[in-house]
């Protein structure tokens, strides 16, 4: 990153353990979170979402300011942190970004968490947010602080009821606690798979409707109230949290994934290229097992047979170059014995229904792809509906205001390689036992 | 954008009804998809395709087209 000046890293110093403690390496989750039973954030369950636990475990927060925020920065881009909301865009860059945009133009920046975990396979903000609420909150006021902001929000899911009230506890506690800090607020978006969209949360939290964007400004220049914004999903904050502890030389690389499995999410915290087979074991996938395949990243992200996903390490960066990414880190092997055109045309009509209904291409487009995926699942499919759906992609793919309708295609042409047989027996009439069946993945409001 | 290369057509797509008068006023560069949503080339353009997106532009009755700069 340039702009940064090179200098000692020593505001950015060890924690004050006490002798005697652990010198095991600070990670993010020391084991794995299983919802739905992720035990209520309370101290009770884990004593680390309480803010005593939380500073025995980490710490106090070190303060970026003595040295200045470059440290910070300077460890951020050190360890090349990205965004873990999906997007994996480089940390460092973005708050480069929020910092000259503030000095340009001298208006106070802001800074967001984005808790709002629109992905119905996802639970490792939830993790986090239950768990680790002060990792999350001090992450926030580093950020806020390395930024020059005095000001944060958090933005949180409509469906996020155990999460608010965790946070809601964890700022007290803060405030009884006369930590000095930027003034944190939580703000609660609506229950939709767009609430966490970037452009969405800045229009919400500016007064507008919780819909996409065109952008035309970056939101690091003109985000919430037209202020330079700077918007981190709640890992990439933990993240940071934890690395203003340990320093770029104890930084321990890490993944958080969340793994569907027997009806359950569960989250783990993963050593950087461990491989997907490896995880979905630590995840409670059965030991002696392999799935037909597995969705990665999310329900916008890809599905992969497993003899392609198997050995691949969780990685970002080997993950691109096998032409596929973690995404928001969801790992959702499909057993044998389900129906993946069934699986596929699910998902792809929830994400049709999730469109914010304002571009034509994903509003029209979404919903024919749903349509003769459905069509296919019931074993009604023609001839000209797998050709058509390959058309339909093309042209709806880059063509919204936002990423949404890319993911959906994204799923759903993967899903048709990935089962190309069953795509093939479906078209044929010939649909699988289990295509109509209740289905696997989490779908919400399917039915109604 | 450097001044060596021509400005880019961009649709916002939210602005955007699908009216396709685009499409007739500049036939060269705007193609209809499925549902009648203009696609636009993704490449800068030379000085006559930059004439002709202009009247795409100036008729375009949700004001959803514009040059990049």
């Amino acid at each position: 990153v340039s702009g940064v000046p090179h200098g000692p890293v020593l505001a950015l110093a060890l924690p004050d353990r006490q002798p005697g403690q652990s010198t095991e390496p600070l990670r993010l989750l020391d084991q794995a979170v299983v919802f739905p039973d992720v035990g209520h954030g309370d101290p009770a369950w884990d004593p680390r979402s309480g803010l005593a636990g939380h500073l025995a475990t980490y710490g106090q927060r070190p303060s970026s300011v003595p040295l200045g925020p470059e440290d910070l920065v300077e460890a951020v881009a050190g360890i090349g942190l990205t965004g873990r909301g999906g997007g994996h865009f480089p940390a460092a860059t973005k708050w480069q970004a929020v910092r000259e945009a503030t000095r340009r133009t001298g208006v106070r920046p802001i800074v967001v968490a984005n808790a709002a975990e629109g992905e119905p396979a996802s639970a490792k903000d939830a993790a986090l947010l239950c768990r680790r609420p002060h990792l999350v909150l001090d992450g926030l006021a580093l950020a806020a602080e390395a930024v020059g902001a005095t000001e944060g929000i958090l933005w949180l899911h409509g469906e996020a009821h155990e999460a608010h009230r965790v946070l809601v506890r964890a700022l007290q506690e803060r405030r009884a606690h006369g930590l000095l800090e930027p003034t944190v607020r939580l703000a609660t978006g609506p229950s939709h798979y767009l609430t966490g969209e970037s452009s969405a949360l800045v229009r919400a939290l500016s007064g507008g409707p919780a819909l996409p964007e065109s952008h035309r400004v970056p939101t690091a220049v003109e985000g919430v109230d037209g202020r330079p914004t700077l918007v981190h999903n709640v890992e990439t904050l933990a993240r940071i949290g934890l690395l203003a502890r340990t320093g770029v030389d104890e930084h321990r690389s890490t993944v958080l994934v969340t793994v569907l499995t027997g009806g359950r999410r569960t989250v783990v915290e993963l050593d950087r290229g461990t491989s997907v087979s490896a995880a979905l074991l630590l995840g409670g996938w059965p030991a002696g097992e392999e799935p037909l395949a597995v969705l990665l990243g999310g329900y916008g992200g890809s599905w992969l047979s497993w003899d392609r996903v198997r050995s691949l390490p969780l990685d970002e960066t080997s993950m691109r170059a096998a032409g596929t990414s973690i995404g928001a880190g969801v790992l959702a092997p499909l057993p044998h014995g389900t129906c993946g055109v069934a699986e596929v045309a699910r998902v792809a009509a929830y994400l049709a229904n999730s469109s914010a209904r304002q571009c034509g291409p994903c509003l029209f487009g979404l919903s024919a792809i749903s349509a003769a995926l459905t069509a296919l699942r019931r074993g009604t499919g023609r001839r000209s509906d797998v050709r058509r759906l390959q058309l339909w992609a093309e042209e709806v793919d880059g063509r919204g205001a936002c990423h949404h309708p890319d993911g959906a295609v994204r799923m759903a042409l993967t899903g048709l390689v990935a089962f190309a047989d069953d795509v093939e027996a479906h078209r044929r009439h010939r649909p699988c036992a289990g295509a109509d069946g209740p289905g696997l993945l989490p779908v919400p409001g399917e039915g109604s | 954008v450097s001044a060596t290369q021509g400005p880019r057509l961009l649709v916002d797509p939210v602005a955007c009804d699908g009216v396709g008068m685009c499409a007739h006023l500049a036939e060269n560069l705007v193609r209809l998809d499925t549902w009648g949503y203009p696609i636009v080339p993704l490449r800068d353009l030379d000085p006559a395709e930059v004439r002709s997106a202009g009247r795409a532009i100036t008729g375009c009755p949700r004001r959803a087209l514009r040059l990049s700069r």
